[in-house]
């Protein structure tokens, strides 16, 4: 579609698209309900806020983390639940003195029965009540998420699925705390200075109104920081992540909090609207309607949630009763008994599910997804002759030491390691010297890779030890590897695929940055100045490759060449700042040019203070860079030592090339 | 009656119930070892199959107001009702997967099953557009003749269902292992690239696999309306629930799996419901099915761990 | 000379992509009706796309793949197979749930309605006795070894034109590959044609007649068995050198 401003809207940066946009649409916001005349309209708008804010909320577990929270109704629940038994004045507990300084304040009251013991009734004000409704669902969202940590995809929804299901049946059944089926009437209305909110709806759309902008902010924030590329990381790469220096057990964790902590500003805000809260509210076809919003909308993209909670919103409140008049009037005009009896609005589930499907089928992404803005890189880029890196140098490296290695830096121990009945590592031992640049070549299958998971922690070992600097590692989980200075390549690459270049090396950051939730939200100069920092680092990392990555940074990695894609998961380990750097065949794939290329940059790295075990198949390569070889078949060491010597070696050949075949009788 | 006879009476009831559980569980545990797939849907298609049974019962003259049928005619209505019920529910899981999961049998993460979960809801909603929400009563075809075991007792229907569960197990059993398609449908589960070296058509594999099981979910929800006497467009929901635990806590993906399970939890809801409340159950089998996958994925008999991440 | 007839497989300027990834570089060799064949290649070579790309695992983007004429490389694995090319693929591939009974009857699922299954159950048992013994053994239980002879002997019951063994000495002590070959070739003098995918050149050359080498998805050599023994450039090209 060729809009005239289209193009010139869509070449600004995100940043000031941000600035003119959120005056307009807050303007918007704030006059709607006096511009419209009829306070129906406010009304649905006002309901449609909830919406919007459960949406955002499962965004944050879905689309940041991609954790499929198919129970999300259970934290609306608790939001809900927690506003009205705190309002509504239900729950009967005897009176202590306890309650005393609350009486005080105005949240209790005593009830005196002549002839029972006093009891205190409950009816505490809305604005406390909702941070800490926000705070109780942020706890029951890691409780609900700790079970899961360990799960894949699909069993994770499902027991997700399992505490959506018995947080209404536990609201159905315990009848002292929520008056069971019945639900909780009565709720407190909010007062603002005296104001008391009432039944109209126009407080709380404005209400609403607020609490839709501060869960945006929050999202945008959030995505934006430290937090949101860990839970992104998380997202598109467990494994990859950890290895970046990301704790997944903290930050799915995390997100299951945030997201629940969302959830439940919309549970009190619903409830205090609507000043009821009954079981039925919060079923799984809730839950299945947030999701149907998440989807929609695209996994992760604010703006697309936030529309598409609306829309699902006023298709109920609005859309479906005029579609129905619609289909009537078309009823009679053809004479129809039929479509002059439809009822649009009872087909509501049937939408969802027509939904799901179609999105899943024809468009996984969302019809409003994060859109990536990426400039097209210009003529003289894509014609640009690929230059080399300019001289090596990283500012925070330490210089190498004058002599050469001279220290052990990583000593391993009759390492052992079995799958099933393969043995991958057979007592392995090996000392790296700091400074040196170490190639571990072997035919297929030999134990190569199975070497560094067990040094990076992802596999554990069955026996042996590991130390580095003197210190023991083994049996330390990947992420604070990292922290210790180890980094490391895979095989297969492993990059942040839907990031773009620039994101996957800030994760590489991640373990040297600080900001937490507060951080990430409020961002004070001391978080600003670290991502500064971070980014500059990245940029001189990039300086590295030459002109290779510098022009594609905000390019998502799953489309760059596989040479690019090689080079920018080298960069991102190099991010973690490492004194030991393992690389997984980084030449492969890589034509012979190319190869040239990063062997320039690996021969530099020791001299950076940086030490590098490489596993590679091009032994030419091999012969080139490193100081020494260590050969491995079967899972056991079968040569050690200088390029030259191991290359003529009888043994290393044989394990390559077979042994020699007795001469058939 | 006595504690002792009252648990005996549970135990008949819950193992009744077991074999429809356990029936459902099958279809959809069968899916599961084929392609990996949690298909929601399934349990659907069995509360359609309820619906199913209905039309074909009006269009036989049978109806909920009418008597029971014993003998001759009652073994051919039978046989009608669970066939023509069976073959729709089957075609129905067939077109399921045609249209809905192949494009997306190579996509990984959890797009599969989200679809599942539409297509459930497109299901339920078309019943309850179809015939409204109030329940429906199913026509009492098995006659109410009982038998006293102590101070319990054994019902005709507990014993037609049984009967006819056995039937299909026995049937199920001797399709998977003896057959040329059951050794397919096995080769399949445990190595699809090895089964395509083989020359067996994989698609057309799992084709089958979709409506055998849909069909066993056609003949649990004949159950269902025989035995309960009534279907709504919500009890694909309920008792999908308890046939879901039953596969995953026999082990999801194994079929001797699928009846042990079942039958464990149709006896943990009647007993259960005894001891503690018909009102928890639901909280019960929950807890069990959250038990199991956090602690114990591969269920009591399962044989592997899902590959799948 | 061994008498060797027409060309069986055909595998002319075949290019493969995994993503951007280029693995095959425009590959060719031909396999002659009688031979036994070998691919020699080191890690990254392609070796293994080539197998795949055979037996219609992984499509190519250029060339052609023809069997006795036919091209068979638009067509799916289980067409493929049904033409008379067998597969021994990497790592085996038994069904581990299965016993050694029924997955030598999986090996015939192409020929299952034809008489014969007897004969080949006698010619399968009578190269392995092993496999006769603990025929009712479940697959998943055997040591490498023995899944090695299982899936030769699978292979083996359609009576094939073709067998296609990928790396069976991958993973076997040197003893048993040694057994292996030997077995290869008494397979072959009883009549079938072998092409043989492996890493381990001393072993392959020295039952094969002719043979490739590929390297980083290109054949940089080919000859009589004989001629690539005695070529110098073997152990470069093989290890990688340039």
């Amino acid at each position: 579609m060729r809009l005239p401003g289209l193009e010139r809207w869509r070449a600004l940066p995100v940043t000031r698209r941000r600035q003119i946009l959120t005056p307009v649409l807050l303007a918007i916001g704030l006059v709607f309900p006096f511009v419209t005349s009829n306070a129906g309209n406010v009304d649905a708008a006002a309901n449609a806020f909830t919406y919007v804010l459960l949406a955002l909320g499962l965004n944050i577990v879905v689309g940041f983390a991609g954790l499929l929270d198919l129970g999300y109704a259970a934290f609306f629940a608790i939001g809900a639940y927690g506003y009205g038994i705190a309002a509504s004045g239900h729950l009967k507990l005897e009176w202590s003195n306890l309650w005393v300084p609350l009486e005080w304040a105005g949240q209790v009251s005593r009830l005196v029965v002549p002839g029972q013991p006093d009891t205190v009734q409950f009816h505490f004000a809305f604005w406390p009540m909702l941070a800490v409704t926000a705070i109780v669902c942020a706890v029951f969202g890691a409780l609900f998420g700790a079970p899961t940590l360990r799960l894949r995809g699909d069993y994770l929804a499902i027991v997700t699925l399992g505490f959506g299901e018995i947080v209404p049946v536990v609201a159905r059944n315990w009848e002292a705390l929520t008056n069971g089926a019945q639900g909780l009437g009565g709720i407190r209305t909010p007062k603002l200075f005296g104001f008391d909110f009432g039944f109209s709806p126009y407080p709380y759309y404005f209400l609403g109104l607020g609490l839709v902008a501060a869960a945006v902010w929050i999202s945008i924030r959030l995505q934006e920081s430290r937090l949101g590329r860990a839970w992104m990381a998380i997202r598109e790469d467990e494994l990859a992540a950890g290895a970046m220096g990301v704790n997944p057990v903290h930050y799915k964790l995390m997100a299951f909090a945030m997201g629940a902590a969302v959830g439940g500003l919309g549970g009190t805000f619903y409830v205090a609207k609507l000043t009821t809260a009954t079981p039925d509210m919060f079923t799984f076809p809730v839950s299945v309607m947030v999701l149907v919003m998440v989807v929609l909308g695209g996994l992760g993209s604010i703006r697309g949630v936030v529309m598409a909670a609306l829309f699902v919103a006023f298709l109920q409140s609005v859309i479906l009763q005029d579609l129905t008049e619609y289909v009537h009037a078309l009823g009679r005009l053809v004479g129809s008994e039929t479509l002059q009896r439809v009822e649009l609005i009872t087909s509501l589930e049937l939408i969802f599910g027509l939904i799901l499907v179609l999105m899943m089928i024809f468009r996984r992404e969302g019809l409003w997804p994060a859109v990536r803005r990426v400039a097209a890189l210009t003529r003289e880029q894509q014609d640009a002759a690929p230059a080399r890196g300019g001289a090596v140098r990283l500012s925070w490296a330490p210089a190498a030491r004058a002599g050469g290695p001279n220290r052990p830096l990583l000593e391993i121990q009759g390492l052992r390691k079995h799958f099933g009945g393969v043995a991958a590592a057979q007592d392995i031992t090996l000392t790296i010297q700091a400074g040196e640049l170490v190639s571990v070549i072997g035919p297929n299958g030999s134990g190569k890779t199975t070497l560094f998971n067990l040094i990076t922690g992802l596999v554990p070992a069955d026996a042996g030890s590991i130390r580095l600097n003197g210190n023991e590692i083994g049996g330390l989980p990947p992420h604070e590897i990292v922290t210790r200075g180890v980094a490391r390549t895979f095989q297969n690459i492993r990059l942040f695929n839907n990031l773009s270049v620039t994101e996957n090396l800030l994760v590489g950051e991640h373990a040297r940055l600080e900001a937490g939730v507060l951080g990430a939200i409020f961002r004070p100069p001391h978080v600003r100045r670290e991502e500064r920092r971070a980014v500059e680092d990245a940029l001189e990392v990039v300086e590295l490759f030459g002109n290779r990555l510098a022009p594609r940074l905000e390019h998502p990695v799953s489309g760059l060449s596989y040479a690019n894609r090689r080079r920018t998961e080298i960069a991102r380990a190099l991010m973690t700042r490492p004194t030991l750097l393992l690389l997984d065949e980084p030449t492969a794939g890589m034509n012979p040019a190319e190869t040239l290329e990063l062997m320039d940059l690996l021969r530099a790295l020791p001299g950076l203070g940086i030490t590098v075990i490489l596993i590679e198949h091009k032994l030419d390569v091999v012969m080139d860079v490193s100081d020494r070889v260590v050969v491995l078949d079967h899972g056991v060491k079968i040569a050690e030592g200088a390029p030259a010597h191991v290359r003529s070696d009888d043994r290393v050949i044989e394990a390559y090339m077979g042994r020699r075949r007795r001469v058939p009788a | 009656m006595s504690a002792f006879d009252v648990v005996l009476q549970q135990i008949v009831n819950g193992l009744a119930l077991g074999m429809m559980y356990a029936l459902l569980a099958l279809g959809f545990t069968m899916v599961y070892g084929i392609i990996e797939l949690i298909n929601f849907s399934h349990f659907s298609v069995f509360m359609t199959g309820t619906f199913v049974g209905l039309v074909v019962l009006n269009l036989m003259g049978v109806t909920a107001g009418g008597r029971s049928l014993t003998g001759l005619p009652l073994i051919g209505t039978l046989a009608v009702l669970f066939v023509v019920t069976m073959a729709v529910t089957g075609v129905l899981g067939v077109l399921i997967e045609r249209v809905c999961l192949r494009s997306l049998r190579n996509v990984s993460g959890s797009a599969p099953m989200i679809t599942t979960i539409g297509v459930a809801f497109i299901l339920i909603n078309a019943m309850l557009l179809t015939w409204g929400p109030q329940t429906q009563r199913f026509p009492q075809l098995l006659p109410n003749w009982r038998w006293a075991l102590g101070a319990a007792e054994i019902t005709f229907k507990q014993v037609v269902l049984f009967v006819v569960g056995f039937v299909l197990m026995f049937a199920l059993s001797h399709l998977v292992r003896r057959t040329t398609l059951g050794k397919s449908m096995r080769a399949t589960a445990q190595d699809a690239d090895a089964a395509r070296m083989m020359g067996i058509d994989v698609d057309r594999v799992i084709v089958l696999t979709f409506f055998l099981g849909s069909a066993l979910a056609g003949a649990g929800s004949l159950f269902f309306g025989l035995y309960y006497g009534f279907t709504g467009y919500y009890i694909g929901y309920t008792t999908g629930l308890r046939a879901f635990t039953s596969a995953v806590l026999g082990g999801i993906g194994s079929i001797p799996g699928a009846v042990v399970g079942g039958l464990f939890i149709g006896l943990t809801q009647s007993l259960g419901g005894q001891l503690l409340g018909v009102k928890w159950t639901d909280v019960i089998i929950f807890s069990i099915l959250i038990v199991v996958m956090v602690f114990r994925p591969n269920g009591l008999l399962g044989a592997r761990l899902p590959q799948k991440a | 000379m061994k008498a060797t007839g027409g060309v069986l497989l055909d595998f002319r300027d075949v290019h493969t992509y995994y993503g951007s990834l280029h693995v095959l570089k425009g590959v060719s060799y031909e396999i002659r009706e009688g031979e036994i064949v070998s691919l020699l290649g080191g890690n990254a070579s392609g070796k293994s796309t080539t197998m795949k790309t055979i037996l219609g695992l992984v499509r190519p983007t250029e060339g052609t793949v023809t069997f006795r004429g036919q091209p068979i490389h638009g067509l799916r694995t289980n067409e493929i197979v049904k033409r008379g090319i067998a597969p021994v693929p990497e790592g085996r591939r038994v069904f581990p749930r299965m016993t050694i009974l029924e997955n030598l009857e999986m090996g015939r699922f192409t020929r299952r309605s034809e008489p014969g299954w007897d004969a080949e159950l006698d010619r399968v048992f009578g190269l392995f006795p092993l496999l006769r013994e603990r025929r009712h053994q479940q697959a998943g239980t055997l040591s490498g070894g023995e899944q090695q002879m299982l899936a030769i002997g699978r292979a083996l019951m359609t009576r094939p034109s073709l067998l296609c063994m990928d790396e069976p000495s991958m993973g076997l002590a040197p003893r048993l590959v040694e057994d292996v070959f030997d077995i290869i070739r008494a397979i072959n003098e009883q009549g079938t044609t072998i092409f043989v995918i492996e890493q381990n050149v001393n072993m392959a050359l020295s039952i094969a007649d002719r043979g490739y080498v590929l390297q980083m998805g290109e054949v940089v050599l080919a000859g009589s068995a004989q001629e690539l023994v005695e070529n110098p450039l073997i152990q470069k090209a093989y290890l990688g050198g340039a």
